[in-house]
């Protein structure tokens, strides 16, 4: 690890002197060391071993916090363990907060006190990230979103290429020949957005939400500019990175004058846009944000599309991502859609609010270095899925469907996973 | 007044003001500031977050691990009963016979409950390298003074180490993790913030939908 120079510590530093509220303040100083938020973490569920135990993430930063911020920690390091923010540190801290966290928030509930360990974990990556020191593949994603507009670096004519064959399909799928797929249209009502998986391994998925909009009657549009949902920002923790990345999907919403941006199902996404974007710009939207799962619940709600949960006989069983679920919210609605469009529906064990995570959550799929770890985490969810004999496994995240299709090679499990529209576009009665 | 309850009350003074400073300090920086569109009630996330969301039945730290879930309780509520024998030890007080058996075998208990914790930190490997030697002075200077307000009752020469406990234990407080006295408030009211704004807590069932 090369030396850190004065100004990358005072950097990094910074980050942690942060006058924005007491809650930074608060959760440094409230881990007792008690340990028992071990279970939570599926990194310790996995391997077992010491280093994997939340609080040990929390220490990392809040040893660096007292050695600079408190008495005791300038006067007797020692006392508290505190360390200096070195270059000896380094790898420990890329390990422990980049390497060993899906940054899932399951340990938080469970916290004895009531530390927000997720969000030390993601301050301790803004500074690592602020003297930069980002893993080089999750910081090529970052890049790749930067400077072509979407993380998979997909050409713009390829894009519209693939959106205008999904049209076709979609004309001929409902029988329509004005059936479209409006492209940034101003005024909509509705602008989508996507994971740009879709367009480039499964745009089924884009089919199945053009499929819903056309029998719900929306009037939305895709944008060709910036339909990126993704924010690997806020994997890296790069403020100033993920700023800009929701500074261009704000600014698209604006320029089509829409009253609800949708975003599609990528838990990372519709939190980085919908819960932190605002904070990262520092306004308050003057447009609707939502989540596609809170429309599809709503359109069956209010009866603008129809469905019959018999068109969906096989078993079904729901992975909850952690972002939507427990650090967003949407709880409710994935389970009202499941239960009017699939017969068999049979709930994790645990879920919700509870659920693992499936091991592909804080940047982890693209950073291969952790590759073996992330698979070894996996194994927790392929057992969970093995226990329900459920034939798909749906799930509201494009990421979470990355990581579950692995899971399910290398677990044997013989599922069929599917995202919530692929779900209701598969039950829509005509 | 005899000098070592005056350096007992010196200690909490001490001990008081610099909580107070950590206080005002988390009142005047406040809770951030939010700018995303709130979905649900900060106020019942709060109230959920001081309530039921510590149940036990609610968090795998406490029906995963009951043995030292139900020490953990033990020991915080004998560490109440010792700090409000102590506030009445500054007087006269003439405790009548039932009530010093029962606070004493309660805080025996708790005491036992403060080993076992302690205990438990040295034996186990994982949460050994977890610990700094703040978490045993911690433990060990609450321990000797539940440990000490048993004794006061018993034996009158043992007031003067009792006090002098007394006052290490506060003038250590605020400096150390046993400020999480005043932190684990703060702690709950953040995550009931965070998570009442979001719509996380109180926690939706599926019922929830259709009464919209």
């Amino acid at each position: 690890m090369s030396e850190l120079t004065n100004d990358q510590i005072k950097k990094g530093l910074q980050v942690l002197s942060s006058s924005e509220g007491s809650k930074l303040l608060t959760h440094l100083n409230s881990c007792v060391h008690c340990g028992l938020c071990a279970e939570s973490c599926i990194y310790y569920k996995a391997y077992g071993e010491g280093k994997y135990i939340p609080a040990r993430k929390v220490d990392m930063v809040a040893s660096i916090y007292n050695r600079y911020n408190t008495w005791l920690g300038k006067s007797f390091p020692k006392l508290l363990n505190a360390r200096n923010l070195d270059e000896e540190i380094l790898p420990e801290m890329i390990d422990l907060l980049y390497g060993s966290c899906t940054l899932c928030g399951r340990c938080v509930k469970h916290c004895s006190i009531g530390v927000d360990i997720e969000y030390v974990v993601r301050k301790g990556r803004e500074m690592l990230a602020t003297m930069g020191y980002v893993p080089a593949t999750l910081q090529s994603t970052v890049n790749a979103a930067i400077n072509t507009g979407n993380n998979m670096s997909i050409p713009e004519q390829e894009f519209r290429d693939t959106l205008t064959w999904l049209e076709e399909d979609l004309k001929m799928d409902v029988n329509d020949d004005n059936a479209c797929i409006p492209l940034n249209k101003e005024g909509a009502d509705v602008l989508y957005t996507l994971n740009p998986r879709e367009p480039k391994f499964f745009p089924l998925s884009i089919a199945a939400m053009a499929k819903v909009f056309y029998y719900a009657g929306e009037n939305w549009t895709l944008s060709t500019k910036m339909y990126d949902v993704t924010n690997y920002g806020y994997f890296s923790c790069n403020i100033e990175e993920a700023s800009e990345i929701a500074r261009r999907l704000f600014e698209e919403a604006k320029r089509l004058n829409v009253k609800r941006v949708v975003l599609a199902e990528c838990g990372h996404g519709s939190r980085s846009f919908r819960w932190e974007a605002p904070n990262y710009l520092k306004k308050e939207f003057d447009f609707e944000v939502i989540t596609s799962v809170e429309l599809l619940a709503e359109y069956i709600r209010e009866g603008k599309v129809k469905v019959d949960a018999d068109l969906n006989k096989e078993r079904v069983t729901l992975h909850d991502p952690c972002n939507l679920v427990r650090s967003g919210g949407v709880f409710a609605e994935q389970r009202y859609i499941l239960k009017h469009t699939v017969a068999d529906f049979i709930e994790m064990q645990p879920y919700g609010y509870e659920n693992y995570c499936c091991g592909g959550g804080g940047g982890q799929l693209s950073m291969s270095e952790y590759n073996e770890r992330r698979m070894k985490c996996g194994e927790l969810k392929a057992d969970q899925i093995r226990k329900t004999k459920a034939k798909i496994v749906a799930t509201p995240c494009h990421n979470c469907v990355d990581q579950l299709i692995q899971i399910n090679v290398a677990n044997k499990l013989g599922v069929q996973i599917k995202t919530m529209a692929e779900i209701v576009a598969d039950a829509i009665i005509p | 007044m005899i000098w070592y309850k005056l350096l007992a009350l010196f200690a909490i003074g001490i001990c008081f003001l610099l909580l107070l400073f950590h206080f005002i300090r988390l009142i005047k920086l406040g809770a951030p500031k939010d700018y995303a569109r709130k979905k649900g009630n900060t106020g019942q996330g709060i109230a959920y977050s001081m309530t039921k969301a510590m149940s036990p039945v609610q968090k795998e730290s406490a029906y995963m691990h009951l043995p030292t879930y139900s020490a953990g309780m033990v020991y915080h509520l004998g560490t109440f009963l010792s700090f409000a024998i102590l506030v009445l030890s500054f007087f006269y007080v003439n405790w009548p016979s039932g009530v010093i058996v029962f606070f004493t075998v309660y805080l025996a208990l708790s005491f036992l409950a403060g080993i076992f914790i302690l205990v438990k930190r040295i034996v186990k490997e994982q949460l050994r390298l977890l610990s700094n030697p703040d978490d045993y002075i911690s433990n060990i200077l609450v321990t000797l003074f539940q440990l000490f307000t048993i004794g006061i009752f018993w034996i009158q020469a043992l007031y003067p180490y009792y006090f002098i406990i007394v006052s290490i234990l506060f003038i250590y407080l605020p400096a150390g993790k046993l400020k999480h006295l005043l932190y684990f408030f703060a702690a709950r009211y953040h995550l009931g913030f965070f998570y009442g704004w979001r719509d996380v807590w109180p926690p939706k069932t599926i019922k929830y939908l259709n009464k919209k």
